[in-house]
């Protein structure tokens, strides 16, 4: 994925654990964004992480992001709260968006504490969208007070320690039909949405667990070079590649960001991924091969 | 050969300064934490109850080792040779030392304490690296935190590009293991290489 170089603008808090990170474009113009929309940071301790864009996308000089500080943090969220610096040149990925508006007669928007992020330019875009927005309390949301402001009753602020958990049961019975629901939030609260509003579009923090069949080997042809290899059982198929000198660009490398996208030629691949691959598409990091052989646009 | 005796020795050398005796703390504060958090190797000095001494080489991306709070660190065990060295000094005899290195920086970190083995469930996750996560971290509750001045790195010429040249003189891995069990080095650097792949 194409890299821009931004530069750390601002580090400020913007509710409990939680900070607004600024990037500025370094010397070009930022590429654009729609709503949903994330990018990868590449941090000083070589660690990727996604977040979720949340400032202005008309905004072509500067990012926003927030980020939560995770409490079992393996060096992403506490590297960016305690030892990130204004000043600091960042590699930024192109944005990519898993989490796209589409038009539908309306529109219900779930979010969870620090799963508020996509839904801030979301709210901006389409004016009848409606959101609920949940977390232990007000203390703990960001841009709870922003968004009561913009956007008036059409926010719903549900403090779980004072309120409870919003009766979603309620809302699903009262839904104007076609209504597009999108949720994001920790594990809990979208398994919980999933059940609830089964179209839902989910973006999710970590990926689902689940179990797969036991690894196969396979082979790979690799269209373009005319290059076969093989894939061992024991070898994720991006290492595989890499292993042969076959560098293709990744990101969480556990099929949530979408980085290491690769087209599929032939051959059924086995998706293991959390975004849902669109057709012909797979991901390198986790999925694998259904048959013996894939043929790869490589 | 001649021994020097310790108070001797001590004679010699004379006394430190009043800064480098300042540069010792009792616990990590928030430049050693930085420093820390940037640092992606370290290595790790114990000793078994006779005093039969040890030290071993670790490495990750940077900050690997988790400060977990000022007093106490936790360092993860990646696969390695399975000698399990360290754990069993550690057994006997809770010393450890660790130095801390950054590339490119010539100043190290030295922390001293006592040590543990751990499977806290809480801790190995934030020790998680795209698929795995390790079984066992070792526990350091520090007794001596002391930033190390750098004139054995600009002596050594440690970070110096020209110095990698040495590395082509030196014996592979490969050589070493043809002489002990045979073979040719060609087949046994193939198979030190694929072994490498094997990181985490």
């Amino acid at each position: 994925m194409a890299a821009q170089q931004a530069v750390v603008a601002r580090i400020a808090p913007v509710a409990e654990d939680v900070v607004a990170l600024d990037l500025d474009a370094a010397d070009t113009p930022l590429l654009p964004w729609t709503p949903g929309a994330h990018v990868d940071l590449t941090l000083p301790n070589w660690l990727t992480r996604q977040y979720s864009l949340c400032g202005d996308p008309g905004d072509a000089t500067r990012y926003r992001v927030a980020v939560r500080l995770d409490r079992l943090s393996r060096g992403g969220s506490e590297y960016i709260h305690r030892f990130l610096r204004a000043g600091r040149p960042l590699a930024v990925s192109a944005p990519r968006n898993h989490f796209a508006l589409t038009p539908a007669p309306g529109h219900l928007f779930i979010a969870g504490g620090i799963g508020i992020t996509p839904f801030l330019s979301m709210m901006d875009a389409i004016d009848d969208a409606r959101l609920i927005y949940t977390g232990r309390h007000l203390g703990a949301m960001p841009f709870a007070a922003d968004l009561r402001e913009r956007h008036g009753d059409r926010v719903r602020i549900v403090e779980t320690e004072r309120d409870g958990r919003p009766d979603l049961r309620q809302v699903a019975a009262e839904l104007a039909p076609g209504t597009l629901v999108h949720c994001c939030g920790p594990a809990a609260m979208t398994d919980h949405v999933q059940k609830i509003f089964p179209g839902v579009r989910l973006e999710r923090f970590r990926p689902q667990p689940r179990t797969h069949r036991p690894n196969a080997a396979f082979e790979v042809l690799c269209a373009r070079s005319g290059r076969t290899l093989a894939v061992p059982p024991n070898r994720s198929l991006l290492d595989a590649l890499a292993d042969e000198g076959v560098a293709v660009a990744s990101g969480c490398r556990e099929g949530v960001c979408g980085s290491c996208e690769l087209r599929v030629l032939d051959g059924e691949p086995e998706h293991r991924d959390d975004i849902g691959a669109p057709a012909g598409r797979m991901y390198a990091c986790v999925s694998r091969a259904l048959g013996p052989r894939l043929v790869l646009d490589l | 050969m001649h021994r020097v005796a310790p108070d001797e020795v001590r004679a010699r050398i004379g006394e430190p300064d009043a800064l480098t005796r300042m540069k010792k703390f009792g616990h990590i504060d928030a430049h050693v934490r930085r420093f820390i958090a940037h640092s992606p190797f370290l290595t790790m000095a114990t000793a078994d109850a006779a005093g039969n001494a040890d030290c071993t080489p670790r490495g990750d991306y940077p900050g690997f080792a988790k400060v977990l709070d000022e007093r106490t660190l936790a360092i993860p065990d990646r696969p390695g040779n399975k000698l399990a060295d360290s754990f069993t000094n550690l057994a006997e005899n809770d010393g450890i030392g660790l130095l801390f290195l950054i590339p490119g920086m010539i100043e190290t970190v030295r922390v001293n304490g006592r040590a543990w083995v751990t499977d806290e469930p809480d801790v190995l996750a934030r020790m998680q690296t795209e698929a795995s996560t390790p079984m066992l971290a070792i526990v350091v509750e520090v007794a001596e935190v002391y930033f190390h001045c750098g004139r054995a790195l600009l002596r050594s010429r440690l970070w110096d590009a020209d110095s990698q040249a040495l590395a082509a003189e030196a014996p592979t891995m490969a050589d070493v293991v043809a002489d002990l069990v045979g073979g040719d080095v060609e087949t046994i650097t193939k198979h030190v290489r694929a072994g490498y792949r094997e990181l985490f």
